[in-house]
């Protein structure tokens, strides 16, 4: 789950070497929070967070075969 | 025409009616054409409230029926169609019908001509190995062939890459949102990479084919029934994708026009008769 962010951000921004990806698990739920530089920040999320969307669109399916609850958050 | 089985339900909210048709036929909501027969209504102080009624019919082959022998179906008030989104680059073209159609069902994912891998050029070898890459982080086990599709006029033909394997409804998803989603992260890779906008498309078990060909007999249809009710036949709202397949289907009808009204999420062919 957190390759599939990770493999993604970089693939879009500028710095990959800024990107980072922090799982938080609490109970069921668990959060990925998806770091990158500051002037990459519009690639991954998007005109309209399309971007954005669309990975949680997809982390949500692979969380969802698994039985669980994933969100992804920009941070 | 293939059998059809059809149902008619009633329920308190259409979306519920729906639930009930699907298990009742047993497939999926991909899979159905949906009728609104009747919105629901509260009435008006409890007085006239009446239950939203819908038909599914679906195109699926079934033993325990024969053929209808008719495919003609008796009017119905408001008729609109069960949908899956698709697209998504196709928000920039909107609804501009641009491409020459064939007079035949097939669609331009329908006619692919197979290729060998060392005729692959760069936008289906990097889409390829994206396209690999992101199921590989998804764990999902899946063959990707590769096809060019056939060759719309004055664009060239992109390619289709075509996940293939068991279980993968999950990556169509509700009115194809999840292959929205996947076609365009990997259209945005492959495009970064190229520096240019990468000539890929992605299919799912010939979902979009199906689709396609799906939408176009329903186009075809709803305006027989626009004709013969003599006013405007409006669809279910449809991703941009969508309503461009019902345009131009109906493109050189005699007897009706179209047109795409609303905003967003809720914009819809509408089906209007040519009064002559």
């Amino acid at each position: 789950m957190k390759e599939l962010v990770e493999y993604i951000a970089k693939s879009l921004v500028d710095d990959p070497s800024q990107v980072q990806v922090t799982e938080n698990a609490s109970g069921s739920a668990t959060t990925l929070e998806l770091e990158v530089a500051q002037e990459d920040m519009g690639r991954v999320i998007g005109k309209n967070g399309r971007v954005a969307n669309a990975m949680r669109v997809l982390v949500r399916v692979v969380a969802a075969k698994k039985g669980q609850r994933v969100t992804l958050e920009i941070v | 025409m293939s059998d059809t089985r059809s149902v008619e339900t009633n329920a308190d909210d259409i979306e519920t009616a729906i639930e009930l048709g699907l298990e009742e036929l047993g497939v999926s909501r991909e899979s159905v054409i949906v009728e609104i027969l009747d919105e629901p209504s509260r009435g008006l102080l409890g007085i006239g409230a009446r239950p939203a009624r819908v038909r599914l019919t679906t195109a699926a082959p079934s033993r325990h029926q024969p053929p209808p022998t008719t495919r003609r179906e008796p009017p119905s008030p408001r008729v609109y169609e069960d949908v899956q989104e698709i697209a998504d680059e196709v928000d920039k073209v909107g609804d501009d019908v641009f491409v020459d159609e064939e007079e035949d069902d097939d669609g331009p994912l329908a006619e692919t001509v197979p290729v060998a891998v060392d005729d692959l050029d760069d936008d289906a070898r990097v889409g390829l190995a994206t396209l690999e890459e992101l199921l590989a982080k998804m764990q999902i086990k899946a063959d990707i062939a590769v096809h060019r599709a056939a060759a719309e006029n004055g664009e060239e033909a992109p390619w289709v890459l075509q996940i293939q394997g068991s279980d993968l409804g999950m990556l169509i998803g509700r009115r194809g949102e999840t292959l929205a989603a996947l076609q365009y992260i990997t259209r945005l890779i492959v495009s970064r990479e190229l520096q240019r906008r990468a000539n890929i498309v992605l299919d799912v078990e010939g979902y979009k084919t199906r689709r396609e060909q799906m939408l176009r007999r329903l186009a075809k249809r709803m305006a027989e029934q626009a004709v013969q009710l003599g006013r405007t036949v409006p669809l279910e709202p449809m991703p941009p994708y969508e309503r461009r397949i019902v345009h131009l289907a109906l493109r050189d009808h005699p007897d009706v026009m179209t047109e795409s009204v609303g905003e967003g999420d809720h914009r819809k062919v509408t089906i209007v008769p040519r009064f002559r």
